[in-house]
């Protein structure tokens, strides 16, 4: 046979059951599998652009070198001709004079024009005035001093004061800016000034203490180009500065929510699957008496296996173009419900997505639609004579076996997390292996009760009992899909708690540090006064980590090492700092005089420090060597103090130190800060309000996509309850007009049809109940460090399912028995 | 056109084995028409299987038009049925989702027939049923749709028409109706029919009649 007659009769034999009505479930099926992966990798991949967007605000660039003495103009020539954007900063040390004749020691910061490449400046006309996102940098000749310098020199916008040879107009309060980050804690208030005003002022000579940053932005091949070219052009104390090396503060978050969303696709895609297998199954056992009459016609097994074969790829083709089309506008709903919330604008997704999807049509159709479909071929033509004498060859365990391979296959391609792979196939293992020995015991035991039982029920128990087999399966799928509903309702409840957990209502927005000891009590009246509840006051001694076990740490600026010095606070606490929690080793009994440090795990492995090493300290002028007594980890994002090092009391005691807390300060409220840094001139305020703002948004934004994918998993899960429901329809659907024509009341029927698929419906509930909460706990605790509690609540949910919907799916799908005559239906099916 | 020897069919069933066939031995020349008749379970249809290669025979061979079929794997024995049976069954086997004209086609389209919409279309109107080509099997009375099935079976034309109880499942008027319709389009094709009955009007009808009893034929 031709070819062409093939492609002909492919075309025609989907058509043919497109009108048919038997292709509705599997194309479904595809296109939601293939819409699926594709929407959820296209926005988890533009999520990921956005992210790193949003981490590289804290660099204010895409790239920094970092350097103590003036970069050579080669640097931005360099930049300059790979397109790339540049600006530079100067941050030094000054004295900074008000014509009132106070003086303050301040961080001075001058920048060029082009300030910042990511992230925005912000600033407001008066100290805690009306914020604002600054358009440009000060102009020439003006300066914008952090709000509590205001209070330190005395001074009002429109004032003058002077740095070194140069005076300046005060034209503005600086509140934010994107790179601030690590100067906090050092020299002082902030000044900043236009850098074409800093030879006027004379005070940057050779040799002094300053901190050049030549910001670079632009594509990344142009990044590689320009960090490949100067890498070995940098002298010691010049280091390069890159996406690592930024602080984001939101990512947590949103790595659990793309762990979350990942998982959701995996089992958004197991369900598919399921209901492609099922719906093909179904198509096959459909197309088996076709398959005979066109070989009693003279069809060779070549050619139905051509037939079908290239009936899939343009069932593949259609599908997988529709999952694409389906799958662009699910990410683009979730954009379109979270664009304004979005720090960043999110990029492109590329097509890796679509070729993702592809991969999973081509996977779907090749593991799980053509094992069925492959066993046409073997139909014998003698099934036109006598159908029931062979039917097709049974599925060979290999396919099961391909099947279940391919499905972690693409799970853990698709979310590349073994941890979350293995919680959903242990899920699915448990609901298959233990559910169908279950199934069939509990088919048994509700046969052994429906003999006991009226006429009904020993009818539709009968009727699950006599084909145990099938039920069983049937039941396990159910379960399966009802399992992994369950799965990501109790996931996502328990991340929603997590997320409210992190940021209840008062958390501390408002960090305050440089509280002088003879400060603290005036200072806690002050808060109290202004009814503002606070944290705990810790003490806070700045120190520097010289050496671990002896051997010497490089210099800070060295580009030699990964291990340098590092500078950090120290506090002592006499119990475990409330938030975090101990890894390794134990803490001190309180009133220890030994000399023990508690490291956080980050800072213990970027100084290559384990349990029980001798930490080297320098404190100002002294010297002390402590043993490493444990490593703790903690939450960042808990909006409270918290420390790298933390020492017994005896041990830091000794040493000068200031005092450090956080508040929760509402909104209204904002204008004691005046009053604070008037009162407490020496004292540090760090505004975190807007942070948390931005982290709340993000958190209501991001649960909003899971809601939304929750929904399309739910489709999908309907889907494969439709799809097994049909499975089975025919044969029931026989039996019943056999038992109508024999007599039976319509309200019989029925009967018996509501109570066969609900309890059948509960079964898998009961099953889908068990493998949730075995699969739930192992993802919680591995896969999305999450902390597992039993979910009591979503037993009588998956019960409900089970019962409700199976019911409802099973007798409508059913329905026609009782409406259309008994011989009409006998002669159809 | 067809030669039986010594055809014998066995099956294992729970209790052993079981003889469906006993060494048949049979000749059908070309043009001939045949009734093979005999009570239920006597191996009618299951010689029929045979005899149209839709089965394989635990020994002996069968001949169609000289070729023996026990040296045809499946594939050849169906490149063979499209050359040369057509089919008329007790169930009319019409493919449910495709329409009379559909149905009539697709053995057209199996033989790579490039004008086979044409041909269905001329033979349905040869059966009565010009009026009916887009309807669909279950929208049919038994009648009208074992007239797409006689449709189908004569439309690529086969040398040999093999008919299992081609009236079992119609009334007396609609099965004359039927016989009537095979026979005429038979004879004005000159195929070679076989066909199993239980109705000795029809099995009359034909030049030769054979009584399976037992597994056993005997003419007459």
């Amino acid at each position: 046979m031709a070819p062409a007659s093939h492609a002909l009769s492919a075309r025609k034999l989907l058509a043919r059951d497109w009108r048919g009505g038997e292709l509705g479930v599997l194309l479904t099926a595809l296109i939601l599998a293939v819409g699926i992966v594709v929407g959820i990798s296209a926005f988890v991949a533009r999520l990921q652009t956005a992210l790193e967007q949003e981490s590289l605000r804290f660099l204010a660039a895409d790239l920094v070198v970092s350097s103590r003495t003036e970069p050579p103009e080669t640097w931005a020539e360099q930049a300059g001709g790979l397109d790339l954007a540049t600006a530079s900063t100067l941050a030094f040390p000054s004295m900074v004079f008000a014509d009132n004749d106070a003086m303050h020691l301040a961080s001075v910061k001058a920048v060029t024009d082009t300030y910042p490449l990511r992230g925005e400046l912000r600033h407001s006309a008066t100290p805690y005035g009306e914020l604002a996102t600054a358009r440009s940098v000060p102009a020439p000749g003006e300066v914008w001093l952090a709000p509590r310098l205001f209070a330190l020199l005395g001074v009002d916008t429109g004032d003058t004061v002077s740095v070194g040879e140069a005076g300046f107009i005060v034209s503005g309060a600086l509140r934010a800016e994107p790179d601030a980050a690590g100067s906090m804690f050092s020299y002082g208030p902030r000044l900043m000034m236009n850098m074409v005003d800093i030879p006027a002022t004379g005070v940057v000579q050779p040799g002094s203490r300053v901190n050049h940053r030549l910001l670079l932005g632009g594509n990344n091949d142009a990044l590689t180009e320009f960090t490949d070219w100067i890498k070995p052009r940098l002298d010691q104390g010049q280091r390069l500065l890159g996406l690592e090396d930024s602080q984001p503060r939101i990512n947590q978050t949103l790595d659990r929510a793309r762990g979350f969303l990942l998982l959701a696709g995996s089992l958004a895609v197991v369900l598919a699957a399921a209901a492609i297998a099922l719906a093909a199954r179904r198509f096959s056992e459909r197309h088996a008496d076709y398959v005979a009459v066109m070989k009693s016609l003279g069809a060779s097994t070549g050619y139905i296996s051509r037939l079908y074969a290239s009936s899939l790829f343009l069932l593949g083709v259609l599908a997988t173009v529709l999952g694409c089309a389906v799958g662009w506008l699910i990410q683009a709903g979730f954009f379109m419900a979270f664009a304004d919330q979005l720090p960043v604008t999110p990029g492109s997704s590329g097509i890796s997505p679509y070729g993702v999807g592809a991969a999973t049509a081509l996977v779907c159709l090749g593991f799980f639609a053509w094992p069925p479909l492959r066993r046409l071929s073997q139909v014998p033509p003698l099934r036109v004579l006598r159908r029931s004498s062979e039917s097709m060859g049974a599925q060979r365990p290999l396919d099961y076996v391909l099947s279940a391979l391919a499905m972690v296959g693409l799970m853990l391609w698709y979310s590349g997390d073994v941890a979350l792979t293995g919680g959903v196939v242990l899920g699915v293992a448990i609901t298959v292996g233990v559910g169908f020995l279950l199934a069939k015991g509990l088919l048994r035991g509700s046969r052994k009760a429906g003999m006991r039982a009226g006429s009904v029920w020993r009818l539709a128990l009968a009727g699950l009992q006599r084909r145990s087999n099938s039920s069983a399966l049937q039941m396990v799928i159910f379960a399966i899909a009802i399992m992994l509903l369950l799965v990501l309702t109790i996931i996502r409840t328990s991340l929603f708690d997590q997320w409210q957990a992190q940021l209840p209502p008062g958390t501390p927005n408002h960090f305050v540090i440089n509280v002088a000891p003879e400060e603290r009590s005036d200072f806690a009246a002050f808060l109290a006064t202004e009814n503002i509840s606070r944290e705990r006051l810790y003490p806070m001694t700045r120190g520097r980590v010289m050496a671990v076990n002896e051997e010497a740490l490089a210099e800070r600026d060295s580009v030699d090492s990964d291990r340098r010095q590092r500078e950090s606070n120290f506090t002592w606490s006499e119990s475990v700092p409330e938030g975090n929690a101990l890894i390794a080793g134990s803490w001190w009994s309180p009133g220890t005089s030994e000399s023990l440090v508690s490291l956080e795990q980050d800072f213990a492995e970027s100084i290559g420090a384990v349990l029980g090493d001798r930490l080297s300290l320098r404190i100002g002028a002294d010297s002390l060597v402590v043993t490493v007594a444990s490593i703790r980890t903690l939450d960042w994002q808990s909006m409270k103090p918290n420390f790298f090092m933390v020492f017994p009391r005896e041990v830091l005691e000794g040493y000068p130190s200031m005092f450090m807390t956080s508040f929760f300060l509402p909104e209204g409220q904002k204008l004691a800060l005046n009053t604070l840094v008037k009162e407490f001139p020496t004292v540090t305020v760090i505004e975190l309000d807007l942070v948390i703002k931005e982290i709340r948004g993000i958190i209501d934004q991001v649960g909003v996509a899971i809601e939304m994918v929750l929904g399309v998993i739910v489709l999908a899960g309907a889907l494969v309850l439709v799809a097994g429901v049909q499975a089975s329809v025919d044969v029931r659907i026989r039996e019943s007009a056999l038992l109508r024509a024999l007599g039976a009341r319509k309200g019989l029927l029925l009967g018996a049809l509501w109570i066969e698929f609900t309890v059948l419906g509960l079964m898998s509930g009961l099953l889908a109940v068990l493998g949730a909460e075995a699969a739930a706990a192992l993802l919680q605790a591995r896969a999305l460090d999450l902390s597992y509690s039993p979910s009591y609540a979503v037993w009588p949910l998956g019960l409900a399912i089970g019962g409700g919907v199976i019911g409802i799916v099973g007798v409508w799908s059913c329905r026609r028995v009782a409406s259309s005559a008994p011989l009409t239906v006998l002669r159809e099916v | 056109m067809i030669k039986v020897d010594n055809l014998r069919k066995q099956v294992m069933v729970a209790d052993g084995e079981l003889e469906i066939l006993r060494g048949i031995n049979l000749e059908i020349k070309s043009g001939q028409t045949a009734a093979i008749v005999g009570v239920s379970g006597s191996g009618k249809s299951t010689l029929l299987g045979l005899l149209a290669g839709l089965d394989v025979a635990s020994s002996g061979e069968v001949w169609i038009d000289g070729v023996g079929l026990s040296d045809l794997d499946e594939d050849a024995r169906a490149a063979l049925r499209a050359s040369k049976v057509g089919f008329v069954f007790q169930s009319f086997q019409l493919l449910p989702a495709l329409t009379a004209l559909e149905n009539v086609m697709l053995p057209l389209e199996l033989a790579g027939a490039e004008d086979a919409a044409r041909r269905a279309t001329e033979f349905l109107h040869r059966v009565g049923l010009e009026a009916r080509l887009g309807h669909y099997p279950n929208l049919m009375s038994g009648g009208e749709q074992q007239r797409v099935a006689i449709a189908r079976a004569f439309a690529a034309r086969p040398a040999l028409l093999f008919a299992d109880e081609p009236t079992g499942n119609l009334d007396g008027a609609t099965g004359t109706k039927i016989v009537e319709l095979l026979f005429d389009l038979n004879r004005s094709e000159g195929t070679t029919l076989v066909l199993v009955t239980h109705d000795e009007g029809l099995a009359a009808r034909c030049d030769r009649v054979f009584t399976m009893f037992n597994g056993e034929l005997s003419e007459g």
